[in-house]
Order: structure tokens, then C-alpha cells, then sequence
């Protein structure tokens, strides 16, 4: 088959070496983390832009490197091409293989923060790009010249609170993490936060079924030129609609 | 009376210490709490949620506004016990099991307080059963669940579950939000209401209490 996968740049380098073990050949676009804060429609609005952008006739299928994220997903429509998502609420699902294994992970591990290769070096020094989102990256002397120095002081710590509220965090290595770089900073990350750190072997197998062509209906859904993904409030997280 | 315009001014402005210094003054000059909470808490509110709206102001000036409101509350709060003034409802409100984010959360809490209400905050991360006993033992009319995650999202639906088993549901108003979370999930799992801002939460609560 040809394929053509619209992926989010966390997933960089998982996508990058699932594509090349693929017997497929597959074109890969990435977007950028930042679409994720955007929120649901303006994400699902500007991942619709790149997928009509797609000419006709050309791919077999049209893969998506994410999630729901967040509704990111919902309401996108398959135009000439079907459109195949992982049923996943987002990537930490997809890097650790299965909806079942996120769910038991998140359920029995409040309070985690998570990092994978893409989400320690992807996205840095991102603009606020929306009045929704809450700047959380702003240092203080940035919120102290712009609110002066007592509500400066108080808006950083009621963005940095979550420090506090969090308990671990789970680092998710899939193997391909070259040398100790990533491991150290997310490490490094844990113990600036006051957070224990725990180390999760990731699982690669969903991204590689992606795109090696294998879409079984527990694990993906598929939207037929002219119907449109929609979160399914449900266990399988995304279905079509016509 | 200048006081109270510069109470309203102090509070969309976010300027926590001229607040509370106006409600002091004007609480001195004889002006009722209930007054203070209505005739400018209120609508200095309302305002602040018109200017989230139409995107004049981001989540920091919000946060900046409620703190300014909850130094006013501080002061007027007790007194309106005390003269024994009932709020326009009491509100349940928290972020559902799983989920820790809740600085939006957060800002419906004090819009609310800032709209007449009286909030039971119970924080993030609160299970079903600790929704229905504060309910329960505070009496509470409306009840308000926050999520930020669609994997979180399910605890909604086990909470409101938790309502009917309690024998509480028809007893309190359930209201829905966060960031992925849609009228149509709202509708599914039997909630009373949804809105998609805190601005529009104050509306749908005094709706939702006044039904």
C-alpha cells in the first residue's frame, strides 16, 4: 500500500522507526505539540486543513499519529481517502500499546506526569497561542513585569501549583532512546518537582500495526470517504458517523 | 458612592488589596453585605466573564479578578452568615476522580462565590462518594463536576450514577464542564446542564437553581 500518516511531532521518532521497518510505503507529515493546545475545534479545524490538502488518488489510506486528544480528532471527516485513528484518548496510550494497560496505568496512578523521548524534546518555548490556555510555561520575571510583583507572584504559583498536586513521573521508553540523554532529563525533571520517578517499559506494537497496514476494529477505527470520526463517550473512544 | 465604584474597578482590575479596602470602607459607611455582594460583587463578576467572552481577558486576569473578589468574600462572607442572608445556592463543586487539573475549576468556584452562591469546594481528584455526602450534608442544590481529560470524563458519568444510587438526584442540579467536554456528553449521561466557560457557568447555575 501507499499511505500517507499526519502525525503529531511527540510521536517523531516512534512514527519515524515504526515507518521504516513498515513493508508499506509511507509519506510522513508531522504537526506540531502545539495544535494540543488549542483546544478540540481549532486543533480538529487546522488537522482537517492538512488532511484536504491530500491529493486524490494517491494513498490507500490516510493515517493519523494520535488520539482523541482531547476532541482534537473529533469531527474530522475522510474526503477521497478513508482516514484510520487509533482508538486511543492520546499518545501516552499509544506508547504504552494498548487503551487497556493506559486505563489500568491511569486508574491505579493519580497524579502522574508523563514524558516519552517527543515530549522532552519536542514543543519548547511555545507561544501562548490561545486566550484558553494558561501560559504555563511563563517564567515569573515574564508575569512579574507584566502584573507587577505581587500578582506576578501569585498568577506563577497558581500555574506552577501543580507541582504539588502531582506525585510521579513516569518516564515511557520504547527502546529507542540513544545514550542516557533522555533518561537523565526526565530524571532531572522528576527531582526539580519534588516527584517520585518511575521508568515504563513503552510498547511500539499499535504504532507499528499503524502502519504496517493492520487495523483490526478493537484497536482502530476507520472513516470511508464522507463520514467523520466523533468521540464515542465510551470504552472504544472514537467511532464514525455518517 | 465612590467606595463601591472602587470596589467594581479594583475587582476587574485584579487588585486584590484596593478590594478589600473598599468593602472595608464600605461595610464602615453602613452598606449591607448582602448589597455588597449583589449590587457590585456580581456584576463586577459578570463583567469579568464578558471580557473572557470576547477575549479581552485570558485565564491570568481571571485569576486576578477572583483573587480580588475572594479578599472582598473574606470580609463580607462572615457577616452574611451572621445577618443570616441565604445565597442565591449552595454549589458541590470539584474536579472527578483521576483528574488533578483545576485551575478552571477553580475560577467557576469563584465566579460563583463572587455570583451569590455558596461553594463547597472539594478540590480535584474527588470520588463519587464524597460528591453525594457533601451534598448531602450541606444541603446542597446544585452540584458542578469539572474535567479536563476525556479519559477522565467516565467519573462524570459515575458520579451522576452515584447521585441516583444515594437517592440524592432529585435533590440536587448537576452542571458539566471542562475542556472536552460537550453538550452531547452532557445530554449522555443525564447531566442538567453544561457550559463552556466560567462566565457562562454563573448564568447556568442561577438558571439551573432557579428551575
Amino acid at each position: 500500500m501507499r499511505l500517507k500518516l499526519i502525525s503529531c511531532e511527540v510521536l517523531f521518532r516512534e512514527m519515524c522507526d515504526s515507518c521504516a521497518h513498515s513493508a508499506h510505503q509511507v509519506d510522513l507529515e508531522f504537526l506540531p505539540k502545539g495544535l494540543h493546545d488549542l483546544g478540540g475545534k481549532p486543533m480538529a479545524a487546522k488537522i482537517q486543513e492538512t488532511v484536504d490538502r491530500i491529493p486524490e488518488g494517491v494513498y490507500d489510506a490516510i493515517l493519523l499519529g494520535y488520539g482523541l486528544c482531547g476532541n482534537g480528532l473529533d469531527g474530522l471527516t475522510a474526503r477521497h481517502t478513508r482516514l484510520v485513528l487509533p482508538r486511543a484518548h492520546d499518545c501516552i496510550a499509544l506508547l504504552m500499546g494498548s487503551r487497556e494497560r493506559y486505563q489500568q496505568y491511569f486508574d491505579g496512578n493519580p497524579g502522574t506526569f508523563y514524558r516519552s523521548t517527543g515530549w522532552l524534546e519536542r514543543g519548547k518555548g511555545l507561544q501562548q497561542l490561545t486566550h484558553q490556555t494558561l501560559g504555563l510555561d511563563e517564567p515569573l520575571e515574564a508575569l512579574i513585569r507584566k502584573y507587577g510583583e505581587d500578582n506576578g507572584r501569585y498568577l506563577y504559583g497558581e500555574m506552577t501549583r501543580y507541582r504539588s498536586q502531582y506525585a510521579k513521573l513516569t518516564f515511557i521508553e520504547t527502546g529507542l532512546e540513544a545514550g542516557g540523554k533522555f533518561l537523565a532529563e526526565a530524571a532531572a525533571e522528576a527531582k526539580e518537582n519534588g516527584w517520585s520517578f518511575e521508568r515504563l517499559r513503552g510498547d511500539l506494537a499499535w504504532l507499528r500495526r499503524l502502519v504496517d497496514g493492520e487495523w483490526p476494529p478493537a484497536g482502530f477505527v476507520i472513516a470511508e470517504p464522507g463520514q467523520r470520526l466523533a468521540a464515542s463517550y465510551d470504552a472504544l473512544v472514537v467511532k464514525v458517523q455518517a | 458612592m465612590p467606595d463601591l465604584e472602587q470596589l467594581k474597578q479594583a475587582l476587574i482590575e485584579g487588585n486584590w488589596k484596593t478590594a478589600a479596602a473598599a468593602t472595608q470602607a464600605a461595610l464602615a459607611e453602613g452598606v449591607a453585605p448582602l448589597t455588597i455582594v449583589t449590587k457590585h460583587l456580581v456584576p463586577a463578576m459578570d463583567e469579568v466573564g464578558r471580557l473572557f467572552e470576547c477575549e479581552e481577558y485570558f485565564v491570568p486576569e481571571m485569576l486576578l479578578s477572583a483573587r480580588a473578589m475572594k479578599a472582598s468574600m473574606e470580609i463580607v462572607r462572615p457577616l452574611l452568615a451572621a445577618s443570616g442572608a441565604e445565597p442565591v445556592g449552595r454549589v458541590v463543586i470539584g474536579t472527578v476522580k483521576g483528574d488533578l487539573h483545576d485551575i478552571g475549576k477553580n475560577l467557576v468556584a469563584a465566579m460563583l462565590e463572587g455570583g451569590g452562591f455558596e461553594v463547597i469546594d472539594l478540590g480535584a481528584d474527588v470520588a463519587p462518594e464524597l460528591f453525594t455526602e457533601a451534598a448531602a450534608a450541606r444541603n446542597a442544590n446544585l452540584v458542578a463536576l469539572s474535567a479536563l481529560l476525556t479519559v477522565t470524563m467516565p467519573s462524570m458519568r459515575t458520579t451522576i450514577d452515584a447521585f441516583r444510587a444515594a437517592g440524592l438526584r432529585e435533590k440536587v442540579k448537576i452542571m458539566v464542564g471542562g475542556a472536552p467536554v460537550t453538550q452531547q456528553y452532557a445530554d449522555a449521561i443525564g447531566a442538567d446542564g453544561y457550559s463552556d466557560s466560567a462566565g457562562s457557568a454563573v448564568a447556568l447555575a442561577r438558571k439551573l437553581v432557579a428551575a
